[in-house]
């Protein structure tokens, strides 16, 4: 659906100044307000986890995923699945041990899959902004009934802002294109992120940006404390709300400026904000020199 | 070789259980047929020697792996996609190790030696003379093996053509895979990352020194072992032996423990231990890390194991 014709989307923004708090209680009641159709559906849940991280800094923390995991069952879905398959490190048990996610899901077998070595069919893409036309993408992703990307609030050193739309090269699996799945940058990150998104768009996104990252994200940037969860049902306007927190100017992050185009809403006037807002809650992220164009003046 | 209760009850017996009756293995039990998995897994069965290679096993495995070639002798990932890939190198190595299927052998090698990575084009080697990347500090010019093709070289897949090359005989290996190893081998010097260890394969980006990762260190020192003298060698292995500890993950400390292993220092009795990491999750039900655990057990990995002393010119 192009953005025009779409009906205002909805983000909220809630505060949480740790990982500590009752964070399942905070976002049950901000999805609440959403009033999703999750009942009796199969829910994915698609956290960023890049590197065994024991810091907490890289990765989506496993407390906001153990969160997720609950308010959904709690508001009816049948299962709720974690699923990632990261983007340079094959030992995915190696990231989720070393985060210790078990202690926030309990035993992973069964619950945990790593996208990387799952089984795969070939889609094509519904959008042509890369040269791509196919993918191989996982089976666990195509047979969920509601995608939910749960990324971390970061900068990043190639597009400049790593949040739910970026998150979703993540399930592109690693068992046909390799670590790193080379193909999507020889395609162009950009392009590749649209065609990926408006293949398998998310259904709904929550921001980890209670310890995020700035400077020379997504791995090596240092831990930015923003206090917030940026949650939302259109991972554009989710995203672009995420970078207005950081201080930068969605319309000059590339491909959130083309996805504003094609599969989702950009403009403020265009978002209904739930909970904070942005201006309370803004917390300027330090961006390598490349991207210091993406900074905002004056909310711009 | 000590006994392993891990290697002969769990390793052998999962593997042996969950080959597909195709004659593949999946990445899981029950997935399809994959070339990487099968590859792995019939190599850690060929390579181990305290107990008889179950032969009618591997044969269905050979004779899987020989249908899923290509006709322009790659592998592509899982059968029917439409290229081949990294898949190659592994699917070769384990049929050479195997024997018996010498002409796909060479036409994997073949394959291999006439695949080059994206980024060695006349034009991107010109547009890099001229107008130097500032983000990246790599030498472009050195290239190695990519994971899929029209992409461009990066450590692992380099590394895994390079064990296969060193499985040939010389007789085997024609002119221009001398000059092929040399300048994948010097690639992977060049990946290296400052201080030692190798990540995928960006030792620098906007000037800032990349994490070495235990994965591509490991593959990265294996296919190097012939190299063992130099500095970058003896650092690489330091930063491995000082990483080992903070593994949490089968793959990597299996991985890790074949690597020092085959370098001459023990670490078999150093935590955490690969029985301690099989009881988190039961390696997911992963053929792979299976397969690798087994290998690293085995101590004397065959083959894929580099062979001490050996040589050659930078």
């Amino acid at each position: 659906m192009p953005s025009f014709t779409r009906p205002a989307s909805r983000v909220a923004i809630v505060r949480s100044g740790s990982y500590d708090r009752d964070l399942g209680a905070l976002l049950f009641e901000a999805l609440r307000e959403f009033d999703l159709p999750v009942g009796g559906k199969k829910v994915l849940l698609k956290p960023n986890f890049v590197e065994p991280d024991a810091d907490g800094i890289i990765n989506t923390h496993p407390a906001v995923v153990g969160a997720a995991r609950e308010t959904f069952l709690r508001l009816g879905a049948r299962s709720v699945q974690v699923a990632e398959g990261p983007g340079h490190e094959r030992d995915t048990e190696g990231i989720v041990e070393t985060i210790r996610l078990r202690d926030f899901l309990g035993p992973l077998p069964g619950l945990f899959v790593d996208l990387n070595l799952d089984e795969v069919r070939a889609v094509n893409l519904r959008t042509r902004a890369s040269k791509l036309k196919q993918l191989y993408l996982p089976r666990t992703v195509l047979e969920a009934d509601f995608i939910v990307s749960l990324p971390k609030l970061k900068t990043h050193h190639w597009v400049g802002a790593t949040l739910s739309l970026k998150n979703m090269f993540g399930i592109v699996p690693g068992c046909c294109y390799g670590w790193p799945k080379n193909v999507l940058h020889w395609a162009g990150i950009t392009p590749s992120i649209l065609d990926i998104n408006s293949t398998v768009r998310p259904d709904f996104a929550i921001v980890d940006g209670i310890i995020g990252m700035e400077g020379n994200g997504p791995i090596q940037g240092s831990p930015k404390p923003s206090g917030v969860l940026i949650l939302g049902d259109d991972p554009v306007a989710v995203d672009a709300t995420c970078a207005r927190v950081m201080g930068l100017a969605p319309e000059r992050i590339d491909y959130l400026a083309k996805a504003g185009a094609l599969l989702g809403h950009l403009k403020p006037e265009k978002i209904r904000q739930l909970g904070e807002s942005v201006a309370s809650v803004r917390t300027p992220y330090a961006v390598l020199p490349a991207f210091s164009k993406l900074i905002a003046v004056n909310g711009k | 070789m000590t006994s392993s209760p891990l290697r002969d009850s769990y390793c052998r017996e999962f593997l042996i259980t969950h080959q597909n009756p195709d004659g593949g293995w999946g990445y899981h039990r029950a997935s399809p047929s994959a070339v990487e998995a099968t590859g792995w897994a019939l190599t850690a069965f060929i390579s181990s020697q305290q107990a008889p290679v179950p032969a009618q096993l591997c044969a269905r495995a050979r004779d899987w792996l020989l249908q899923a070639q290509r006709s322009d002798g790659s592998w592509p990932p899982f059968p029917g996609l439409p290229q081949g890939c990294w898949a190659t190198s592994i699917a070769s190595l384990a049929l050479n190790l195997q024997g018996g299927a010498q002409t796909a052998v060479e036409r994997g090698l073949h394959w291999l030696l006439n695949e080059w990575p994206a980024e060695g084009t006349l034009w991107r080697r010109l547009r890099h003379k001229l107008f130097p990347s500032r983000v990246v500090g790599q030498d472009n010019s050195l290239r190695g093996w990519n994971w899929t093709p029209g992409t461009a070289s990066w450590v692992e897949p380099t590394a895994h053509a390079l064990l296969f090359l060193r499985s040939l005989p010389p007789q085997m290996l024609p002119p221009q895979a001398a000059k092929r190893r040399q300048l994948a081998e010097r690639m992977l010097f060049d990946r290296m990352c400052p201080g030692g260890g190798w990540n995928s394969g960006n030792p620098l980006v906007y000037g800032v020194a990349g994490m070495p990762r235990i994965g591509p260190t490991a593959w990265a020192l294996l296919a190097l072992s012939g190299h063992a003298e130099r500095p970058e060698i003896q650092m690489s292995l330091h930063w491995l032996e000082g990483a080992y500890r903070t593994i949490h993950g089968p793959a990597s400390l299996a991985l890790a423990q074949r690597c020092l292993t085959a370098y001459g220092r023990r670490v078999s009795q150093v935590a955490p231990t690969l029985d301690e990491l099989y009881s988190q999750n039961h390696f997911f039900g992963d053929v792979l890390t299976t397969a690798w655990v087994m290998l690293a057990l085995n101590e004397n990995g065959n083959g894929a194991t580099p062979t001490a002393g050996e040589t050659a010119t930078l």
